[in-house]
């Protein structure tokens, strides 16, 4: 090696603690890329297990699930959870347009999530009006925590599975500083009830 | 005489009762469908523009995350007012949504004082960096500048310790 390589070694070596050098700098000004940003939404049993969830109901009885969020959008995050009664023909929503389901919500939960943090709540619910005529169930009061909610909920009895079966279901929107409203953020989850006692 | 000043006097008091909930209205009056509503909505605005002045204040680098717990409470109170609207609890309805609203411009003014503290802060750590990063860099030079001539005068001390050696060539 003669001196003008070592002369080159040495700038390389300076240009490269120089750049080490400015790492804090050039990160506070340029941000480094994080993951993709995304909200989950869980329901869980009783136990707090992805098991025992309520199926057989009955009138006048109260069964509890927890409903969850996490927030991993890189920022707080303000949500609402609809939640929503359907029966087995009308419709849940969307997800490939992402669309939420048209039917509109008995009750909803806003809450505010942390970046990286979660949110959880126990949601207990019963029937307490239901009215039966021939192949065809009604569902006219039911109770969610301390709310008492009037309805309008029919199904016909299903000769596949024999049962009358209901859906409660939770759709998770977020709202957007934007659009200055919520917004559906394509996650929805719920739990079958079978309602034939 | 005194039937007709008992008289007289039982008038004038019947005709300030009658006036009373003209002077104090809003304390004895119940709250209407609408003002509950109203009440709820305003309680949301607040709410939201309390979330936007946190999010401003996590740009900024602060760790909003008691003022959200707090924002929770709040969402909590507005959440039991909307309950007691759907009941026709209207009275119940403007009250839960009064503290929720309360709760709300409490929070915003700690999110707006939480903003400042972290721009100024981050500004500050900006420069410090900023400086750390330009004194190292200029370190880095002035050093490399300084092993560079210590190896230059080295190197040429070498050169010119070398001596020409005659090689024998055997074929």
């Amino acid at each position: 090696m003669n001196l003008d390589d070592y002369r080159s070694v040495f700038m390389a070596a300076d240009l490269v603690l120089i750049l080490l050098a400015a790492v804090p700098t050039l990160s506070l000004t340029a941000p480094f890329p994080s993951g993709e940003p995304f909200s989950e939404l869980w329901v869980l049993g009783p136990n707090h297990m992805i098991e025992e969830y309520p199926f057989n109901v009955q009138v006048n009885e109260s069964y509890s699930v927890f409903v969850g969020v996490g927030n991993h959008l890189g920022r707080a995050s303000y949500y609402v959870i609809h939640v929503k009664f359907r029966n087995q023909t009308q419709p849940l929503p969307n997800v490939t347009i992402s669309e939420p389901s048209p039917l509109s919500g008995l009750l909803e939960y806003r809450f505010f999530v942390a970046n990286g943090g979660t949110w959880e709540t126990p949601i207990s619910f019963g029937f307490l009006e239901l009215s039966r005529q021939d192949d065809s169930l009604s569902v006219s009061r039911m109770s969610i925590n301390e709310a008492v909610l009037n309805l309008n909920a029919s199904t016909s009895w299903d000769s596949v599975y024999d049962g009358f079966f209901f859906q409660l279901f939770f759709e998770l929107w977020l709202y957007d500083t934007r659009q200055e409203s919520f917004e559906f953020q394509n996650r929805f989850a719920g739990i079958w009830l079978n309602m034939t006692a | 005489m005194n039937k007709v000043s008992l008289l007289k006097f039982s008038m004038v008091l019947l005709m300030l009762l009658a006036c009373l909930p003209l002077v104090v209205p809003t304390s004895v009056a119940q709250v209407s469908e609408g003002d509950a509503a109203s009440a709820i909505a305003d309680a949301e605005n607040v709410i939201i523009s309390a979330y936007e002045v946190i999010l401003e204040a996590e740009r900024a680098g602060a760790n909003a995350s008691v003022l959200l717990d707090r924002l929770n409470e709040a969402e909590g109170f507005l959440t039991r007012a909307r309950i007691a609207y759907s009941m026709g609890n209207f009275d119940e309805a403007a009250s839960l949504a009064d503290s929720g609203k309360n709760i709300g411009e409490e929070v915003k003014g700690a999110g707006v004082d939480l903003k400042d503290l972290s721009l100024a802060q981050s500004l500050q750590n900006m420069w410090v960096t900023a400086i750390g990063s330009f004194g190292s860099a200029v370190l880095i030079l002035l050093g490399s500048f300084w092993v560079w001539r210590v190896f230059k005068r080295r190197y040429f001390r070498q050169v010119l310790k070398m001596k020409p050696e005659a090689a024998t060539y055997e074929s």
